[in-house]
């Protein structure tokens, strides 16, 4: 990476406004409303809200899909209704489809020679990417008899196969089990560690928050809230300690050490950590597995 | 990793035939050429099908239905298969995944009319050399057959090279692939349009009825100007109205040479030329308009 594109934003919306204009009889539909954000080159970048809130109208218009009805986006510095902006940028919409009667490798080459990419080239990375997304035994299986998860995983395997500087992620792990969601959120932090600049929407907020480094809430086509997720979720006037093998009795040491030193301290809340319901799945299914049941 | 090479040009001819070539192969696979199969057959037998016919009508019976299969099939595929690429991959999302990728639009475009064309063009190459092939061994069949039966009458010389000559002419020659041509420049006119439609509209069903309506008011466009302009309108007033119509519909009537080829008459070279140059026109003209429609088309 050169340090002239380091310094430029890797996506940038100014003043964005999107109005879907319908039939003559019904009102305009505002979609997205005076929004702006950056997202720095390297970062995760997450853009939650409810249904309906815009974020993949924002996507759209940030890849070129639509234009903006006001405002403007660009990607690393190139205005998004350049094509040559998408040169940079790999996207997996939601749910995918592909053509269903190419094999998983026939797709990846496909997308690949549409990027430019042929040859020894092309094959390589192609291979490279079905190893990635863990697929290779399905390379030569027809799309068509992919299951949900596969197809989420052929998808970033395409956004991935010109190598981008950056990944947009709609809704990636939509409709994907578990083990397939946590697939996907293991790329993503493999994403952020080789310096990829990725930017996600997705409903399930505790992974969001396991990946993101920085977020956007969006509700009603508007930006309501954005920020470091680390500022964002933090409370304040708290303080969490954690301990491991703590007897009851040194438990009420604390408490009563809190008690007495005044000034407005008080214990909130103690007991046991809970475990994520994902993370004892994840832990049953595969001890299950190893038992062969 | 590797390091693969990237390249992104404005406008790529290797773009626009990957597009194409992925467009064939769906479309194969689609087992599309099960129909090619079963109208191929229908060629063959058409060879065999008439014989209590005389010689000539037995080979002009056979362009007529050969020539019947080779229309029905680029229609078909004209109207159908492109009818249903553009909103199979808008519904399908894949239209979002081809064109996030340095793709422009024209390109896109391109490449499914460029494949849609070459599927009917290997489809028609295939039927041709088979209707040339079984036109070829029917010829020489009747031809002995025709002489064998003149000589045992005794025959003169010249009456021998006359009913020759008349077998010859109903037989394997240049204006069969000027047909052949004509038709495949029809279904690249048909192709183009449906092409256009598909890029306003809302559904497959819709792209297929439209076509299919265009393409019989186009068929039946002399018809319509003779009624309606030559009696409305005065003879400049006729003119205007008769040419934005052509703009509008296409004349398909200027490509149906298959009558003249079907009786054994010769295309002149001027027509031909003409028919070449009106199919190209409206071909562009299409593709430019649905480029100007698929730019703007919010997805």
């Amino acid at each position: 990476m050169t340090p002239e594109s380091t310094s430029v934003d890797a996506v940038s919306v100014k003043g964005l406004t999107k109005v879907f204009k319908s039939g003559l009889t019904k009102r305009p539909f505002v979609a997205v409303r005076d929004l702006s954000l950056t997202v720095k080159p390297g970062e995760v970048y997450g853009l939650i809200g409810p249904n309906g809130s815009g974020k993949s109208t924002t996507m759209k218009v940030i890849l070129g899909l639509l234009a903006p009805t006001q405002g403007e986006t660009r990607i690393f510095g190139r205005d998004s209704k350049e094509v040559v902006s998408r040169s940079e940028v790999g996207f997996l919409p939601e749910n995918p489809y592909f053509y269903k009667h190419l094999t998983g490798l026939e797709t990846l080459h496909f997308y690949g020679r549409l990027c430019g990419l042929s040859g020894k080239a092309l094959s390589e990375r192609a291979v490279e990417m079905l190893k990635l997304t863990d697929l290779e035994d399905a390379a030569s299986r027809r799309v068509g008899g992919y299951s949900k998860g596969m197809l989420q995983r052929l998808g970033l395997a395409q956004a991935l196969i010109h190598e981008p500087r950056m990944v947009v992620l709609d809704e990636p792990t939509a409709g994907v089990d578990p083990a397939g969601s946590r697939k996907i959120r293991d790329l993503i932090l493999g994403f952020r560690e080789r310096g990829l600049t990725v930017l996600v929407t997705s409903h399930l907020l505790e992974q969001m928050q396991e990946v993101c480094d920085r977020v956007g809430i969006m509700a009603h086509g508007r930006m309501v809230k954005e920020g470091r997720l680390e500022d964002l979720i933090a409370v304040e006037n708290q303080t969490e300690i954690v301990l491991e093998n703590a007897d009851p009795a040194l438990l009420a040491r604390i408490q009563d050490l809190v008690t007495a030193s005044g000034g407005g301290a008080k214990l909130v809340h103690t007991g046991r950590p809970r475990t994520t319901l994902e993370r004892l799945f994840l832990e049953s299914t595969v001890e299950a597995g190893k038992e062969g049941l | 990793m590797s390091e693969p090479k990237k390249r992104s040009p404005w406008f790529s001819l290797s773009r626009v035939w990957t597009m194409a070539a992925a467009t064939v192969t769906q479309l194969v696979r689609m087992r599309i050429l099960v129909f090619l199969v079963v109208l191929s057959v229908i060629v063959v037998a058409a060879g065999f099908l008439f014989p209590v016919f005389s010689a000539e009508q037995q080979l002009k019976m056979l362009k007529y239905v050969s020539f019947g299969a080779l229309q029905f099939f680029s229609l078909v595929l004209a109207i159908v298969a492109t009818a249903l690429l553009l909103p199979k991959d808008m519904e399908d999302r894949t239209l979002y995944t081809i064109l996030s990728k340095p793709v422009p639009r024209v390109e896109y475009l391109l490449g499914k009319f460029l494949g849609v064309m070459l599927l009917i063009g290997g489809g028609l190459l295939i039927m041709d050399l088979l209707l040339c092939g079984v036109l070829y061994f029917r010829q020489t069949m009747v031809m002995a057959q025709e002489l064998a039966f003149l000589q045992q009458g005794n025959a003169m010389p010249e009456e021998l090279a006359a009913e020759a000559g008349r077998i010859q002419a109903q037989g394997l020659g240049w204006n069969l692939q000027i047909g052949v041509l004509a038709v495949f420049l029809k279904a690249a006119v048909v192709t183009a349009l449906a092409l256009m439609i598909s890029c306003f509209a809302s559904s497959t069903l819709f792209t297929v009825i439209t076509t299919f309506c265009v393409c019989i008011i186009g068929q039946g466009q002399e018809l319509i100007r003779e009624f309606f302009f030559h009696r409305t309108f005065d003879e400049a007033g006729e003119k205007i109205a008769s040419g934005l119509f052509a703009v509008l519909v296409p004349d398909l009537r200027l490509f149906d040479v298959v009558d003249q080829v079907v009786v054994g008459e010769g295309v002149v070279a001027g027509a031909a030329w003409f028919m070449v140059g009106a199919g190209v026109l409206y071909v562009v003209g299409y593709l430019v308009v649905a480029h100007l429609l698929f730019v703007e088309k919010e997805l």
